[in-house]
């Protein structure tokens, strides 16, 4: 399947300045004339007093940044092509985002267009609506999106604006307003979501450096509350139940008040931005290897050192041969990368987003969605006893990051951990998560659940683990479902057992005193 | 020049008048269902509509004295403009009598508003609805930047600590209509305030203190609920909505609520 590509125009650009409140300026007038001329001014600079924001970009990542320029540029030029900027959004038919519009079918041919036939309700169809060909003589290749000239919403007669050639025949299908949820997206996007998630989706947007914890990073395709299996992408239901709800505890609020075409649209938006995001991190980690410029240097300056040290004791006839400097070996590199970017990367380039729509579409089957095979266990004191004993067994092992009492202070919160794949510890005292953020277990006593508090939610999240994070999954495996049901309901009681032990209480009141 | 000012204060005071009259029927007035097309919303609480008398009293009051003292300026404008020259112009300046009557006649007035107003306020505050007679039907906390709901389960009251069986929503307040009701209103951070424009009813949200609020809404309908202190930069975010049913529905939708909530995804494998 030949990937297509298409472009959705750009509208006004949708970042709203952060702060706009400008007082206006006050203009020394002594005569009275020009009253009116200061009057007409302060109106002036009132309206205008919110202007543009800086414009919006998608930022690259570190690690595209890293790479030798002649690869960074390849990234930046893939990226623009695929997926565009946020003036101009690309919609890359590769991915099973649903981009929006809808759908139709041509009735009959005309001389200069042709009748259309709707399912259901006919759509407000306006001027200048993308049009794209979804099949017969038009769709395919670059070709396939022409844009809407009239529509008469009685005769259903469409015309579009360019070449009539080829003509259209009876049957072929087309979608008016593709990408209209993309757009709809971005701009709740901007409004609501950026400031925190950032513009292509990094969690770094202006106001991220404030929260704690900080925001998703959605580049790495991870989202930590979910209904499906451990190594399944979310669901939209998951991503839009994250939007309603927010997540208590964490400064992701409700979203309850977006109507539901603009919650449908943020979703798709932020779905593709994570695809955006992995795919760059996938096509960064296949170049890292041989083309990472720091990687480079750093090897170089460390086989330098290397011959300095040698040099100084070896004897003057087996002199070590002088390493490639950092210039040598990038120079070597940049000569090596043309010929992977005419070979390899093509096919790179379509294997990443071959697996990047399976695992999405994956994610959406019944088959990853996680149901209790039984009914949850009749929640009574028998049950969270068995559920307190799988908590602190060792099939469970809750408690060494949970803690014995459940308060998040388990012994792991003691040690320190060497980063996942490699032999370095974090600097920081406890778990971190995938992002590399030091990361605190929950404390279960509180009452605040983050990824829902319905008893499934809970379920879901003893059996499929807490994506991105140390929480595993125990599901299949470790645990049989009446097992985890055990556990949820030992767990959903922690918040209602009676206070704190008076040692603590005395020890509270003696340190106030 | 004299002419000028005149006709400008006349005109300014002509137009700002207009400008009021006209308002209601652009929907620029107070929120609330609208009457017959014209006009100022109408509140949806009982208190509701006792505050919007105030004002009213307050705007008649105030609409009186605008445009008495604009005739006046504008009369004294123009006749200081045109005097001709032979003529003696008289001076007021120092008229005790004059100061008598512009310092005591403006006093009684505030005096009057001062007094009547008590009787709303005390109303709002405790004399309609104690908390005794209003049931509480939620804990309300804001945070930044939404509001978090807890409702005691059907047919329970509601308890100052979390009970196991209670229902959650958030961003959504439901209420029964027709009766007074009150919430528990908190915040987890800092200060906000809790205000539902059609019905009138705003009050801060203090950190440390739960504070009742209790209101009555007539009409089953939804009401923008939003936070009216400027509370950070998200505070724009804080929009919920009140739910306000009938009782019978109020007691349908917390089952369904509660369903919802202790769902244990088995029978439902959809969700
Ligand atoms: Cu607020």
């Amino acid at each position: 399947m030949a990937s297509r590509l298409i472009s959705i125009n750009s509208f006004a650009q949708t970042v709203t300045k952060m702060s706009c409140l400008r007082s206006p300026y006050r203009l020394a007038a002594s005569a009275s004339q020009r009253n009116f001329c200061c009057l007409a001014v302060g109106i002036a600079v009132l309206l205008s007093g919110c202007g543009q924001g800086p414009k919006a970009e998608f930022s690259l990542r570190d690690a595209t940044g890293e790479l030798i320029p002649a690869a960074e540029k390849v990234v930046k030029k893939t990226l623009d092509e695929k997926f565009g900027t946020p003036q101009n959004l690309v919609a890359w038919q590769r991915f099973p985002v649903n981009y929006g519009g809808v759908q139709g079918s041509v009735a009959d041919v005309a001389k200069d267009g042709v009748t259309t036939h709707f399912e259901g309700d006919l759509p407000a169809i306006h001027h200048g609506a993308p049009l794209l060909w979804l099949s017969g003589p038009r769709a395919g290749a670059k070709t396939s999106v022409d844009s809407v000239a009239t529509f008469d919403a009685t005769t259903k007669q469409l015309k579009w604006a360019g070449s009539a050639e080829p003509a259209p025949a009876v049957g072929d299908k087309f979608v008016i307003g593709y990408g209209s949820n993309l757009q709809t997206g971005r701009v709740v996007y901007m409004k609501n979501c950026m400031h925190c998630h950032g513009v292509a989706g990094d969690g770094a947007g202006p106001t991220a450096q404030y929260l704690n914890p900080l925001p998703r990073d959605y580049r790495l395709g991870l989202f930590k509350f979910t209904s499906t299996l451990t190594p399944e992408k979310p669901t939209r239901d998951d991503l839009t139940r994250v939007l309603q709800h927010g997540i208590p505890g964490t400064y992701m609020p409700s979203f309850r008040w977006l109507g539901d075409k603009e919650t449908t649209a943020v979703v798709e938006y932020v779905r593709w931005l994570s695809m955006r995001g992995e795919f760059e991190k996938r096509i960064d980690d296949d170049m890292s290897n041989d083309y990472s410029a720091v990687a480079m240097e750093a090897s170089a300056k460390k086989a330098n050192e290397a011959y300095q040290t040698t040099i100084k004791t070896a004897k003057k006839e087996d002199k070590p041969e002088k390493p490639k400097t950092a210039n040598q070996l990038i120079k070597t590199a940049l000569e090596e990368f043309s010929k992977y970017e005419k070979d390899d990367l093509p096919g790179v380039i379509n294997d990443t987003a071959t697996l990047l729509a399976e695992s999405w579409k994956k994610g959406e089957e019944a088959d990853s969605l996680i149901v209790p095979t039984v009914a949850r266990v009749a929640d009574n004191e028998a049950s969270r006893e068995r559920g307190k004993r799988l908590y602190l067994s060792d099939k469970g092992k809750c408690y060494t990051c949970h803690g014995v009492q459940g308060r998040g202070d388990g012994v792991a919160t003691e040690d320190f951990w060497k980063k996942p794949g490699s032999d370095e510890y974090y600097s920081h005292r406890g778990l971190h998560d995938t992002w590399g953020r030091p990361l605190q277990p929950r404390n279960l006593t509180l009452g605040q659940y983050r990824g829902g508090r319905r008893p499934v939610d809970v379920f879901r999240r003893i059996y499929a683990g807490i994506k991105g994070t140390p929480m595993p999954g125990f599901g299949r495996t470790a645990l049989k479902d009446e097992e985890i049901w055990d556990i949820v309901n030992y767990v959903m009681s922690l918040q209602f057992q009676s206070a704190p032990t008076k040692s603590i209480v005395t020890d509270h009141a003696t340190v106030s005193k | 020049m004299g002419r000028f000012w005149a006709v400008f204060f006349v005109a300014s005071a002509v137009i700002a008048v207009g400008l009021c009259w006209v308002a209601p029927s652009y929907g620029l007035w107070f929120p609330g269902t609208l009457k017959g097309g014209f006009g100022a919303g109408v509140a949806h609480s009982s208190i509701g509509k006792k505050i919007d008398d105030l004002f009213y009293l307050v705007l008649v009051i105030v609409a009186v004295t605008y445009i008495g003292t604009h005739a006046v300026l504008g009369y004294v404008l123009w006749r200081g403009a045109t005097i001709k020259p032979e003529e003696k112009v008289l001076f007021s300046h120092g008229s005790h009598s004059l100061e008598v009557i512009w310092t005591i006649v403006p006093a009684g007035i505030l005096l009057y508003i001062a007094l009547y107003q008590m009787d709303v306020w005390a109303a709002y505050r405790f004399k309609e609805f104690s908390p005794k007679k209003a049931e509480a039907v939620a804990e309300v906390t804001a945070r930044q930047f939404e509001w978090r709901i807890r409702y005691p389960a059907r047919g329970k009251t509601l308890m100052p600590t979390p009970q196991p069986d209670d229902v959650y929503t958030v961003n959504e307040l439901h209420v029964p209509t027709g009766r007074p009701v009150s919430i528990s209103l908190k915040t987890e951070d800092v200060q906000h305030a809790f205000f539902v424009p059609e019905l009138r009813i705003k009050q801060d949200a203090v950190p440390g203190l739960t504070i009742p609020v209790w209101f009555d809404v007539d009409e089953p309908r939804q009401y923008e609920m939003v936070c009216a202190e400027l509370c950070g930069w998200g505070h724009y975010k804080m929009k919920a909505r009140l739910i306000a049913v009938s009782d019978e529905d109020f007691g349908a939708w917390k089952d369904k609520a509660a369903l919802e909530q202790f769902d244990d995804g088995f029978k439902k494998p959809a969700e």
